[in-house]
This record gives structure tokens, sequence and C-alpha cells, in this order.
């Protein structure tokens, strides 16, 4: 009887922990690397657009168009798909690329075609309203020599608690006149996952 | 007297998790019905904590993320139903603690992980709020992951619902407004194969997509497979020559929810398992015997059980179909995609043998632990072991409690029509009829634009 009365006692206390809970929080470097379920977080971001910079500056599209223009190219951003099962924030490592790029001295960017109509309708407010010395004038906008585009693309295998998931991220520049593809970077994230199926 | 305190202390700890599927489901309806979508969702988030609670929390955002759809407010649509998701995935593993507390007390003390139809439904919501923004990567990401939750529901129970066909429908419509023609055939033959193999009615604007995807992708031997005519297409082929369509949505009834189905009977342990129970549709008693589980420790020892389980409790509604009336030319009667009425009625047919056998085994071992209790707790005071005998009598009986919790918004069923149209302006007026056909409510959307290609989705949320 007492051995009952045993059992009882000890799977109260267990449902009691299971009602506890706990919360702790901490500053960590952006830098860290931090995987917690698996999902597209932080690094792979960062891990694209590193990849992405690098390959993309050091490829020779860049100096013939330098050759061939005489300036640095212009390029506009347009549209990279997220064909991937995550709904993930693409423009995370976009911004990543752009502001390298430009800092880097050697392309210049364009704003995309939803900011270009943002800047224009700006520009028509102003029409009306600034002051001839301040205003500014609409047709006075570069137009781009490239457009980048892209896609995010992922296959998973799974099998009850493992997973392995598989991106793949494509982005191309493509010659806006010529529709010649410049460059193709792509970049590769292979993950493993595996969930218990039992925990305390 | 320790031993009495200590089974209060019990008692007590363990009447925490008081269930609150009874109460939930009263207090909805009549907010749904004097306020409204906007009503329920007031007082779902007023009242979170005593209509769902911790344990039901993948329920809160699951019923709210409906309702939000019917309120045509998609984005937070998206909100709630990415978190139900989350927590279904976070659940995925089972814990010991949750599940030893529900060997003691009842089913209610688990956290509510979703019946696989719910999920489904979960992501035909997810898909369709996607296409209602016009965010067709969201779309497809929710296909995916429809695909995925399909996939890891075939690998745990090959038996039970893995597949939906109205699932499988969306996603090659989205598979088509991505250019992946290929990728769209094969999911409508995947839904044809799905309705074929859970025996329900083949929607005809289906067989007419499907016969058409799968002729002009060189796939004629699949749609020999299906054994379905492929003479004529005329729904794709209007489809092709005016370039566009509005695909109406209607969400006909209330789906049913749960009631509690009484049960009584004798366990022998490791040996028989006798129950008499009312059948709730046809009011037949019914009875039947199988294998009683092994209780450890308890001999061939025998008891008198009686218990409740979950059984379908059909609600009162009016919608059963629509009629649509485009720019005012000859009506369109829509079909019925999905039958909610037929998911549930299937689920608990998958879990019944389960969920009879463990909750047998629990009352069975709570009868056995109860009067062990009550012998060991015996004094020399009559009055008081009377009093004790009673307790503990109550406290078992009350500790057993069905688990009902299912979500409460879903439609009885979804109607899905599509119209193919020029690009241009429309009007459209929609019926919603009842069971003899006569109109019950009308929508009526006025110069509605439709771009070349486009597929203009609108809902007609008519659970009433």
């Amino acid at each position: 009887m007492n051995n009952f009365f045993r059992v009882l006692f000890f799977f109260s206390l267990l449902f009691l922990v299971a009602c506890s809970s706990n919360q702790k929080v901490s500053r960590i470097d952006p830098n860290a690397v931090v995987d917690l379920s698996g999902r597209w977080n932080d690094t792979d971001s960062r891990l694209v657009a590193d990849e992405m910079i690098k390959d993309c500056l050091s490829r020779p599209w860049y100096s013939n168009m330098i050759q061939q223009k005489g300036a640095n190219p212009t390029v506009v951003i347009g549209k990279v798909r997220n064909k991937s099962h995550e709904h993930i924030n693409i423009e995370t490592f976009i911004k990543d690329m752009e502001r390298a790029l430009i800092n880097s001295g050697t392309v210049d960017f364009v704003a995309s075609a939803p900011e270009r109509q943002e800047l224009r309708n700006e520009i028509e407010s102003q029409a009306g309203n600034a002051t001839d010395e301040t205003r500014k004038d609409a047709g006075q906008e570069i137009g781009a020599d490239l457009m980048l585009t892209g896609s995010l693309n992922s296959i998973i295998d799974q099998d009850g608690g493992e997973q392995v998931i598989f991106y793949q991220i494509d982005l191309e520049l493509t010659d806006l006149q010529s529709h010649r593809k410049v460059w193709i970077g792509n970049k590769k994230i292979k993950k493993y996952i595996s969930r218990d199926a039992v925990k305390f | 007297m320790n031993k009495i305190a200590l089974l209060v202390f019990i008692s007590f700890l363990l009447f925490g998790c008081a269930n609150k599927s009874n109460v939930r489901y009263d207090a909805l309806s009549q907010s749904l019905e004097r306020g409204g979508f906007s009503g329920a969702i007031q007082t779902i988030e007023k009242e979170k904590e005593d209509l769902y609670g911790e344990k039901s929390a993948f329920l809160y955002h699951f019923d709210l993320g409906v309702l939000f759809h019917y309120n045509r407010d998609f984005k937070k649509s998206i909100d709630h139903l990415t978190k139900a998701e989350q927590i279904y995935e976070d659940l995925y593993a089972k814990s010991v603690t949750n599940e030893a507390a529900a060997l003691l007390t009842n089913d209610n003390t688990r956290p509510y992980r979703a019946r696989p139809f719910e999920l489904l439904f979960l992501y035909q919501v997810q898909i369709l709020n996607y296409l209602a923004i016009n965010d067709l990567d969201g779309a497809n990401v929710e296909v995916k992951r429809a695909q995925m939750a399909m996939e890891a529901l075939y690998q745990k129970d090959s038996e039970k619902v893995n597949d939906n066909g109205f699932l499988q429908y969306l996603t090659a419509l989205v598979y088509e407004m991505n250019g992946e023609n290929d990728n769209a055939a094969i999911s409508y033959y995947k839904a044809v194969k799905a309705y074929q193999e859970y025996r329900q009615k083949l929607p005809t604007e289906l067989v007419d997509f499907t016969s058409s995807s799968l002729q002009k992708n060189g796939r004629e031997d699949d749609l020999r497979q299906l054994n379905i005519p492929n003479t004529e297409t005329p729904l794709s082929q209007s489809l092709e020559e005016k370039g566009a369509e509005i695909v109406v949505v209607g969400y006909a009834g209330h789906s049913p929810i749960l009631g509690e189905m009484r049960m009584s009977g004798t366990f022998v342990n490791g040996e028989g398992l006798n129950l008499t129970y009312t059948d709730g549709q046809t009011g037949e008693v019914k009875s039947f015997t199988m294998l009683a589980p092994i209780i450890a420790q308890s001999g061939t020892a025998t008891a008198h059980i009686a218990f409740s389980l979950p059984e379908k409790k059909v609600l009162p509604f009016n919608v059963y179909d629509f009629s649509i009336y485009l720019n005012n030319e000859p009506e369109i009667y829509s079909e019925s995609v999905t039958d909610l009425n037929d998911e549930i009625t299937r689920n608990l047919k998958d879990d019944w043998s389960g969920t009879v056998a463990k909750t047998a085994a629990r009352v069975a071992l709570r009868t056995f632990a109860a009067q062990k209790t009550k012998k060991a707790v015996e004094t020399s005071n009559p009055l008081l072991n009377l009093a004790t005998s009673i307790g503990t009598d109550v406290a078992s009986s009350q500790l057993e409690k069905a688990d009902l919790r299912v979500g409460l918004f879903m439609p009885n069923r979804i109607h899905m029509t599509r119209i193919p149209v020029a690009p241009g302006v429309h009007d459209l007026d929609i019926a919603a009829l009842d069971s003899r056909g006569a109109t019950v409510s009308r929508f009526t959307f006025k110069q509605v634009s439709v771009q070349k290609g486009q597929k203009l989705f609108l809902f007609i949320p008519a659970i009433k």
C-alpha cells in the first residue's frame, strides 16, 4: 500500500515540475552561431551574403563591364523568389549584399521598382508644394545596367524525428540591354536535424 | 491521518487541470450569434485563460486564425495559424510528465496537439490566406509545409488520415500560378487519388482540370490509372480562352463539435472488457467486448467501470449550398470540395479502439487504487470511513473527463467554384442556400477587377 502512495507522490511531483516555467535572457555576439530549431536563421543569411559578395566581386563580369562602360555598373534589385518551405525574409541577405557592394565602391545601385514608385510619388508631391530651389525634377533617374534576380529553394527528406534540409540560393545578374547573364552565384546549405520523441 | 492529508493534497493537485471544453462552445456560440465573427474574436481574446488555458494553446490560435480568416483579416489569420502550427511542432516530443499526469487524471491534462484533419484544414486556410493577399511565395511556402505535414502523418500511421483531396487541389492551383505545370499535374493526380481513396465525391471541376492538366503534360497513363473520363474539359478550355478566373470559396454550415458519450461495463484485468453505450446518432444501445489491457500487480481483479468518450455532436446550421450569378449570367451551382463532418467521423473511428482501451485501463486502475485507498485509510470511526469512501469515489469519478477539445469554427463543408472570366471588371451576386434551395443570405461583390492570368479568390463565410 505504501508503495502505491510513493508512486502517486512521485507522479504528482512530476506533474508539478511540468507546470513550472523559467525564462532567462542574455545578450550575445551578433556573429555567434546559435541553432535552436534548425530553421533558417541569421547565420544562414550571413553565410549566403558573405559567399555571394565574395563570388560576385571576384568574377570577370565586373572588369568587362568597366571596360565596356568606362564607369561603375549600376544594378537594380529585381525579384528574388522564396521557393523554400519556410517563410524567410530574403531582404536580410540581399540588403547585406547591396551594402557590401556599395561600400566596396565598385557597383552603384538604383532604387528597386516599389522604392522608385514611392520616390516618384514624393517628386510629384514636391512639384506642387516645394520651393523652386529645392524641388526635384522628374525624368532624371539613372537607368540600371544590370538586374539582380534569384531564388531560394529547399529540399527536405524526413523520417520520424530526423530531417535533412537542403537549401540552395541562386542569384544572377542580367544585362538589361542584351538580357545576357553576366554572373550566377550560388550557395548551398545542408542541415541535419534530429528531434527526440520523448522529453521530461 | 497523514495518509488522508496526502490523498487530499494529491486530489487537489489533480483537479487543477479542469476540462474547459464544456463551457467553451456555449460561451463562444453566444458571442458569435450576437456579435458575429468580431464578437467571437473579442470574447476569445478577452477570456483566453478561462476558455482555453495553457493546455489548449493550439486551439486558441487555431480558432482565432479561422475566425480572422472569415472576417477577412488575412494577416492576423496568418499570424495565429502560424503560432498554432508552431505549437503543433513544439509538441512533437511527448512529455513524460504530461503523459504521467494524463495516466493519473485524464487526457485533458495533456497539451492539445491537433487532430490530423485540423492540421490539414490549417494548411488549407493558410494557403487561401496568402492567395487572398496576393502573396504567391507565401502560398508556395504553405504548400510545401502542407506536403511535409502529410508525409509526417503518413509515416506516423499510414492507415489513418494522412492526405486530403482539397489540400492537393489547392496545391495544384498554387503550382499553376507559379507556372510549374509539371508539379500542378502531379498535384491534380494526387488530389483525385485522395478523393478516391477516402471514397469522397469527386468534384466535377476537379475532374475537368485534372484531365486537361494530365493530357497537356503527356501523362495519359496517369489519367487511365485514375479511371476518369478525359474527353471533355469545357472549364479548362474556357479558362484558356478567357485568360483569368474568379475562384469562389464558400464555407457552408458549421462543423460538428464533440460531446460526451457515456460508457459502462466490466473490466477483468488482462482478460476481457465488456462495455455498453448509447449511440448518439441512432439512439441505439450497443455493447461490445474487447481484450482488456493488463494492469500490473492487480491479478485478475474485476471492476465495474463507467467513463465518457468523445462523440460527434452535430450543431444546427442553415447553409448547405451556394449559387453564383456572374454579371447576371445563368446561375452556377457550387460544389463541395471537402466535408469536415466526414473528417470528424473518420477521425473518431480511427482513434476509437485506442481511446476505449486506454480510457478503460485508466479507469480500472483508478478503481483498483480507490479500493486500496479506502482500505488503507480505514479508521475505527464509521462516519469518517463513510465520508472517506464517498470522497474517494467522487474524486475518482470526477477525474475522468472525456477529451472534447476540437476546433470550434470549422465549416461543415467547403465549396469551391472556379469561374473562367475575361480580364476586366465583373459583378458577382452569391446566394447562400438552405437544404431546400431557398436563399438564406446574399453576398454581393461589385466591380471586381480581374487582370489577365489572375486567379482572384473571394470568400463566403456562411457557417451559421
